[in-house]
């Protein structure tokens, strides 16, 4: 079944097609809050079950706009700053120091994620959102809620400050 | 690292996170949140039915009044209100 058909018949109180649509996105929200969080496994799925619980219950809110994709990230990034409001932990900037799980971690990547909790939360959603989860900016932008100046901005500044901190020799 | 090898970096996609867990205690948490206005309505008639029996109570002990023993109307309310409150908490509990 399609995507667009599934999230129909999860509007309408169906859950097995919200399951069939978790499933899908289920890796990538995760993913995302990871790097958002830092690391924080235990806090990145918690804020992810919190994201499609909104989702579920917010689905009729979904007029189909923007992707279904770009609607949880959105979701997922207020999430993520509210708990960040209430931790007030956003101020520190370590990676939790575990390699990322799942295929493909490697010492690159350990780096990469080092360099990233080194940025404030909108560079490292900006940057996740428009590279690894490849959304345009325009998506990007309003899927956290931002100007696209801004967002193009944070993109700038957090490239820059990942080649400062993987080496940059230039 | 110059501009190149920072946006392969970039884009390589997350790692791919398994669904099995988080997949189930997701339905779960959508299955209670899907009891909760039942169980709600369910407290409703609870405070409903404890003032419906408070109120039979006091009409059924001005009533009592009237018959030889004064405690027969007043102990089948307590039984009755008990038979009620328990069949309504155990439908509050599904």
């Amino acid at each position: 079944m399609e995507e667009s058909a599934l999230v129909r018949e999860a509007a309408g109180g169906d859950v097995a097609a919200f399951s069939a649509l978790a499933r899908l996105h289920q890796s990538k929200v995760r993913g995302l809050l990871l790097r958002l969080t830092r690391g924080n496994h235990a806090l990145a799925d918690d804020l992810a079950q919190e994201t499609f619980l909104e989702a579920w219950r917010g689905l009729a809110r979904f007029r189909g706009d923007s992707a279904f994709a770009s609607w949880l990230y959105r979701i997922a990034y207020s999430r993520f700053l509210m708990s960040a409001r209430r931790r007030k932990d956003e101020q520190l900037g370590e990676w939790d120091g575990e390699a990322p799980s799942g295929e493909g971690a490697s010492h690159a990547r350990l780096d990469l994620e080092r360099a990233m909790a080194k940025l404030s939360a909108p560079e490292r959603a900006a940057l996740t959102l428009c590279f690894a989860l490849g959304l345009s900016n325009t998506e990007a932008a309003e899927a956290l809620d931002m100007p696209l100046g801004t967002l193009k901005s944070h993109v700038l500044r957090g490239r820059e400050k990942l080649k400062a901190t993987l080496g940059d020799p230039s | 690292m110059n501009d190149a090898e920072l946006d392969a970096m970039l884009n390589q996609p997350l790692p791919e996170r398994d669904a099995g867990d988080f997949s189930v205690a997701l339905m779960e948490a959508i299955a209670r949140d899907r009891a909760r206005p039942a169980r709600i309505l369910s407290w409703i008639m609870v405070g409903m039915l404890a003032a419906i029996i408070a109120a039979a109570g006091v009409l059924g002990a001005m009533a009592s009044q009237r018959f030889s023993n004064p405690v027969a109307v007043p102990a089948t309310l307590l039984l009755l209100t008990l038979v009620l409150s328990y069949s309504v908490l155990r439908s509050a509990r599904e």
